[in-house]
């Protein structure tokens, strides 16, 4: 499999604290990677510079062969658009667009929305018939599911998911966990950010950060 | 996908953008008004000047060392030839004739005229009693209040006017409050003014009143000059330069009223679209986490307050154009009429108003996604 993030001695400065401190991995294409650790370890911060939304202050991080840490903003947004999805444990809609607007905000910020092709994404998340629901009329597995159509709606390069079910219960976890098993399939590149074992051990790699350093890389052990 | 975005944006906001868009309404409401009153308020405060009395006067040429105990006089000859240049501009034009006549013993300046043309020359008098309105009413007279008094003649007194062997019986009319020299003197149609001075068919001057600002009446007086040679026509130059400055002070106010008004405005729209960054900070960070450009972003929002402007110009049109009417028949005692060019101007302004009060939303551009999507 060929190689589509490098993380090299990566690390972030807020102020006087150092979230992320030299850390190093790869990521091949089509891997489920989850990355645990304690509040505080610097998950979040990895899982934002490598989606473009925050800068390191050192090392490098190599997403489909950019190198996030040089882009400046018009860059960074541009990265954004073409090379990732994401998906946030607060699903973060837009309240007063319905649930196919929400996924067409997508394709416009990246290039044409197509509705036919935004219809079908929330079809293949199960949503077919809740098309026209505002967020707000959505459950919050219905709400994750279109969080979920509007990471893939531009067949990104990796698909970076904050704690997707952190704000769901049992059932709808299992319906999120269940897509992002079968994204996983289809050959899409997983990065996930979790606190539960459960899931973090249904990923190919668990990578482990404590106080902002890599503390150990895990391979699922076969069978799980 | 644009507008279905902003449709969605102004649809969420309707709260907050109501209550801009009634600040915009309201700005725009006055500026149609004061704009649609500006463009008609040279015609109609020049009208209102009329009522100042004549800005142009025709007189017999002055010839050096000729002092005024010989004046000289006009014929009938130059009135027709005034009568015939009179146009549209011209409100009210009279011939005056001044001789002194005895009234029960006294001396008094009696001023014969045209009294239906005097009238709209003289349009402050205050009349107790009736007008003349014909200029052919030779057996009537107006009295000043002070000649009257001591005269001791009332509206229906009948009134008897000496020059040496020259006589006319009169009926007082009515008794004029003029509140100057008239006061003193007696009215009366031409004729009996030249019969009592035996003069024929001669007047000392025609007083004109020309409707317009300095250059309007200067242009009028020229025109007449030229169709009357040896005449000395001028404009009466106190009259028509307090018109002139008088005009440019109430333009000037107009304008200064316009822009406060626009300043105004910009300040109520910019501290709701203040309030409505603050709202959108989250949606702001997300469409940038979604790769959302900071001038797509911004463009959507720019575009919100331009429809704001736009909408708010076209609606306080609509009311201004009510406003200035109100205005006009209240002011000027005329309905000023509605112009369509100020419909675009007013757009125009309170679009520029509306872009200039959503500064604060130009600001969600610096929004950080990473800071917002953490919740802080």
């Amino acid at each position: 499999m060929a190689r589509l993030v490098e993380v090299a001695k990566l690390g972030k400065e807020f102020a006087n604290v150092r979230a992320l401190d030299g850390v190093t991995f790869d990521v091949e294409a089509g891997e489920w990677i989850a990355i645990m650790g304690p509040s505080g370890s610097g998950k979040t911060t990895l899982i934002n510079i490598l989606g473009g939304l925050d800068t390191p202050t050192a090392g490098r991080a190599v997403v489909d062969g950019t190198n996030v840490a040089t882009l400046d903003e018009n860059g960074l947004t541009r990265y954004r658009s073409e090379k990732i999805g994401f998906v946030f444990q607060q699903f973060h809609l837009v309240p007063y667009l319905t649930a196919v607007e929400n996924v067409m905000l997508a394709q416009y910020f990246h290039s044409t929305p197509d509705e036919a092709e935004a219809r079908e994404a929330l079809g293949r998340v199960g949503l077919g018939d809740r098309l026209t629901h505002l967020p707000a009329q959505l459950s919050g597995g219905e709400q994750q599911r279109v969080a979920v159509a509007r990471a893939l709606i531009n067949h990104p390069k990796l698909i970076l998911a904050d704690e997707p079910t952190g704000n769901l219960d049992e059932a709808n976890e299992k319906i999120v966990i269940d897509l992002f098993h079968q994204l996983h399939t289809d050959g899409h590149t997983i990065l996930m950010v979790t606190h539960d074992l459960s899931i973090g051990c249904l990923a190919d790699r668990r990578i482990e950060l404590a106080h902002g350093r890599l503390l150990q890389i895990l391979r699922a052990r076969p069978g799980i | 996908m644009f507008l279905r975005l902003l449709w969605n944006l102004l649809r969420a906001s309707r709260g907050r953008l109501t209550v801009a868009l009634v600040a915009v309404v309201s700005g725009a409401a006055v500026i149609s008004a004061l704009i649609n009153l500006d463009l008609d308020a040279g015609k109609k405060l020049t009208r209102e000047f009329r009522t100042l009395g004549a800005n142009l006067v025709v007189e017999p040429p002055r010839a050096p060392g000729t002092g005024p105990t010989a004046p000289a006089l006009l014929d009938d000859a130059v009135l027709a030839r005034v009568t015939a240049l009179r146009t549209p501009e011209v409100v009210a034009e009279a011939p005056y004739l001044y001789v002194v006549a005895q009234a029960g013993g006294r001396a008094v300046v009696v001023a014969g005229t045209w009294l239906d043309e005097a009238r709209q020359l003289e349009p402050w008098w205050k009349i107790d009693g009736e007008g003349v309105v014909s200029r052919d009413d030779l057996s009537r007279c107006l009295v000043g209040q002070n000649a009257a008094r001591l005269l001791v003649v009332a509206p229906g007194s009948p009134l008897e006017l000496r020059s040496g062997e020259r006589s006319v019986q009169l009926t007082v009319a009515g008794v004029v409050n003029a509140g100057g020299a008239e006061d003193n003197q007696i009215f009366v149609n031409l004729p009996v003014a030249q019969q009592l001075g035996g003069l024929g068919k001669q007047f000392q001057v025609v007083q004109v009143s020309v409707a317009g600002a300095g250059p309007a009446i200067a242009s009028y007086a020229a025109r007449m000059a030229a169709a009357l040679p040896g005449i000395e026509v001028r404009p009466v130059p106190q009259i028509a330069e307090a018109e002139g400055l008088l005009l440019a002070r109430i333009r000037w106010l107009i304008l200064s009223m316009e822009l406060l008004i626009l300043v105004l405005t910009a300040l109520c729209v910019l501290a709701t679209m203040a309030a409505l960054a603050m709202e959108r900070r989250q949606d702001v960070g997300l469409m940038k986490a979604l790769g959302g450009s900071i001038s797509r972003v911004t463009n959507l929002f720019l575009a919100e307050a331009g429809v704001l402007g736009a909408l708010g110009g076209l609606l306080g049109y609509l009311l201004g154009m009510g406003l200035s009417s109100w205005v006009g028949r209240r002011v000027f005692d005329a309905a000023i009429a509605p112009r369509l060019e100020v419909l675009p101007l007013t757009v125009a302004l309170m679009m520029a108003v509306a872009l200039a009060g959503a500064f604060p939303l130009r600001l969600l551009g610096k929004v950080r996604p990473a800071v917002i999507l953490r919740g802080e």
